[in-house]
């Protein structure tokens, strides 16, 4: 079933001088309930305008977003609001937490916008939630004080506190480092699959793009089905991360050449 | 309901995150209503010893004056009118009732020479219609008028006078003249302030009046009736007509209002100083509301981003606005109680009020009114101060805001 459907969509800004900055060009995008999706595209290429426009955040300049088969557009932005809160979830590449805040409170934090048995038992929710991704043990740390991969751990476990349908990812490994990168995805895989959520995620890291089961490439505002497998094996990141301590700096060849 | 408890935890939490600037801002507002409560308590009080100072001449609320006079200047038979007086005055059954006679002097041996002092005398109850209060020993009493040395009250310069003897000495005080003879002092009456040098001494009018053939010349007693002050306004007339009945030609009789609610401008006077001096903490509290919208306002921008993220899980614009509008309220309504609970700590201390008002008597309890308009006060200014930073949050576009 159609979770969110972009039909023919486009986006254009005004800039200072009255020109107009297409974005978006006619981009149509179906993401079903469970889907796994990642785009992949330069920066400048509209990849974040796409995420706000599918997390309805913003809406587009023509062409139509339905979710779950009603039309956004047709929304008053009390509903629109609680739409988002109840259905998406959104992972953000500088994490977003708020600061001052601990992992605990950054968790509950989406808990307080929802109604019924969710707000009562919000803290115990959100601490379940911290539970699972791992960060039972962190749950009163401030958020400012945790390290980048726990943030985004808490990130995700805030993204997905509200048991979201959709979860909308924006460069989630890009301030972390291979390594933490790799296991928050794999973390983001999991518990999206878990909770049967779709997960679209935003990239140009090609490692965390092949997660995904479908791939499209966005480029110049034009969204087109890719085909990564190429990219993959010619990338030298498409092998698992090398064993062993590899610094460039240090890597034998230039050094023998520097000595011959 | 679960809106409106996210809101004021989104509020609270806020106001936990950011103690410091919380804190500082809130200082302002504290003082301010504090100032705002006091100045209202203060004239609540300052109404009190004014009443009780004016109470000192012209008697509590309401107090009516009976005083014969002549047109023709014959003489008035004093004790013919006192007895006409004590027949009407049974028959209406007041409670409290006194011949007073003011300005009278009493020629008195003290160790400088004679003096004459001025002296009154009065019946008991003037003590209780004036609010006259001893520093020490007792007041004059009914059956003091037999008393072959008759009891006197005097005032603390004259208890100076005569050396300070404790009166458990049992003092006496030599008076020369007509109404000569011992006075045994049983009660002083402090000074109503450092300026109060005036030896006076105070006698039981049957006690003096025994002693005299007549008052001196133009001296006439007024008499004095405490009565309920809504039913003085019915009171007066009746008396006036009861005692007018019958009485010799040439002689009338004027009944007046001697306290000072019947002086017209009493309470307007008090109006205008609550009206100058709330004005003051009026501009205090502004000043301490734009300190806070400032602060505020700033806190703002550094807040968009935060507000963005709120926005994207679900907050609507409706409800970050009155997380917003709530911070400030909570914040300065807590300030405001705080100001207030020390403005009451302080003025019920016994240590303020004493000091402030000298020789105020019945110190009134905190007043009701200062502590809920400092509230209200405080409430308001949460309101204002955040209702502006609230419009700024409810402008804040998310996109804008978390620039992915």
């Amino acid at each position: 079933m159609s979770l969110v459907r972009l039909d023919d969509v486009t986006k254009s800004v005004t800039l200072a001088d009255d020109s107009t900055l297409e974005i978006l060009r006619g981009v149509s995008l179906e993401v079903g309930a469970g889907d796994h999706v990642s785009i992949v595209g330069r920066s400048g290429s509209g990849k974040s305008t796409l995420l706000n426009i599918l997390g309805m955040l913003d809406a587009p300049t023509t062409g139509t977003v339905a979710f779950e088969g009603a039309e956004v557009r047709r929304m008053r932005s009390g509903r629109l609001d609680r739409l988002r809160g109840n259905n998406v979830g959104f992972v953000f590449q500088q994490f977003n937490l708020l600061p001052g805040r601990t992992a605990l409170d950054n968790v509950m934090m989406p808990l307080g916008h929802a109604r019924g048995r969710m707000f009562w038992n919000r803290r115990q929710i959100a601490a379940d939630m911290l539970e699972r991704v791992g960060l039972g043990h962190r749950i009163d740390q401030l958020a400012d004080r945790l390290s980048g991969g726990e943030q985004q751990r808490v990130a995700i476990a805030r993204a997905l506190v509200r048991r979201p349908v959709l979860i909308l990812a924006d460069e989630p490994t890009g301030a972390l480092d291979i390594d933490t990168g790799a296991s928050v995805m794999s973390l983001l895989d999991e518990v999206a699959t878990e909770t049967e959520a779709a997960l679209v995620t935003i990239t140009h890291d090609l490692h965390v793009a092949a997660r995904a089961r479908r791939h499209y490439r966005l480029d110049a505002g034009l969204l087109a089905p890719a085909d990564l497998t190429r990219a993959f094996e010619a990338s030298t990141l498409a092998e698992p991360v090398p064993a062993g301590p590899v610094t460039v700096g240090m890597s034998p060849e230039p050094a023998e050449e520097v000595a011959g | 309901m679960s809106g409106f408890f996210g809101a004021l935890a989104d509020a609270w939490a806020e106001i936990r995150v950011h103690k410091l600037r919380v804190l500082l801002s809130l200082i302002g507002i504290a003082v301010s209503v504090a100032a705002l409560t006091a100045v209202i308590a203060f004239s609540e009080y300052q109404k009190q010893y004014q009443t009780e100072q004016s109470d000192r001449w012209g008697g509590r609320a309401a107090t009516i004056a009976v005083a014969p006079y002549s047109d023709s200047g014959a003489s008035i038979d004093v004790d013919d009118f006192s007895e006409r007086f004590k027949r009407v005055s049974e028959r209406f059954g007041f409670s409290h009732v006194s011949r007073t006679v003011q300005g009278l002097t009493l020629p008195v041996q003290l160790s400088e020479g004679v003096m004459d002092l001025p002296t009154r005398a009065f019946d008991p109850a003037f003590a209780a219609i004036h609010r006259e209060k001893l520093l020490e020993g007792r007041w004059l009493r009914a059956d003091d008028a037999l008393a072959l040395a008759p009891a006197i009250v005097i005032s603390e310069p004259l208890w100076d006078r005569i050396g300070r003897v404790p009166l458990t000495q049992h003092p006496v005080l030599t008076v020369l003249g007509d109404a000569g003879g011992s006075y045994q002092v049983v009660g002083v009456t402090p000074r109503q302030g450092p300026w109060d040098e005036e030896p006076r001494i105070d006698v039981l009018y049957d006690a003096y009046t025994a002693r005299i053939d007549g008052f001196p010349e133009g001296i006439v007693p007024v008499y004095e009736v405490w009565v309920d002050k809504q039913a003085a306004t019915e009171i007066g007339p009746v008396l006036a007509m009861d005692l007018r009945a019958g009485l010799p030609d040439g002689v009338d009789v004027s009944v007046n209002r001697t306290d000072w609610a019947a002086q017209p401008g009493a309470e307007d006077s008090m109006a205008t100083f609550e009206l100058v001096t709330g004005g003051i903490a009026g501009v205090i509290l502004a000043l301490g509301a734009l300190s806070l919208i400032n602060i505020q306002l700033v806190a703002m921008r550094q807040r968009v981003r935060e507000i963005g993220v709120r926005r994207a899980f679900g907050a609507s614009s409706g409800r970050v606005f009155f997380s917003v509008l709530l911070e400030s309220l909570v914040a300065t309504t807590i300030a405001g109680v705080i100001g207030i609970a020390i403005v009451v700590a302080v003025l019920r201390s016994d240590l303020v009020v004493p000091t402030m008002f000298s020789g105020i008597q019945d110190v009134p309890p905190f007043p009701m009114r200062a502590a809920v308009i400092g509230l209200i006060a405080s409430v308001a200014v949460g309101a204002i101060a955040g209702f502006i930073p609230a419009l700024v949050a409810l402008r804040v576009k998310v996109i804008d805001a978390i620039r992915f």
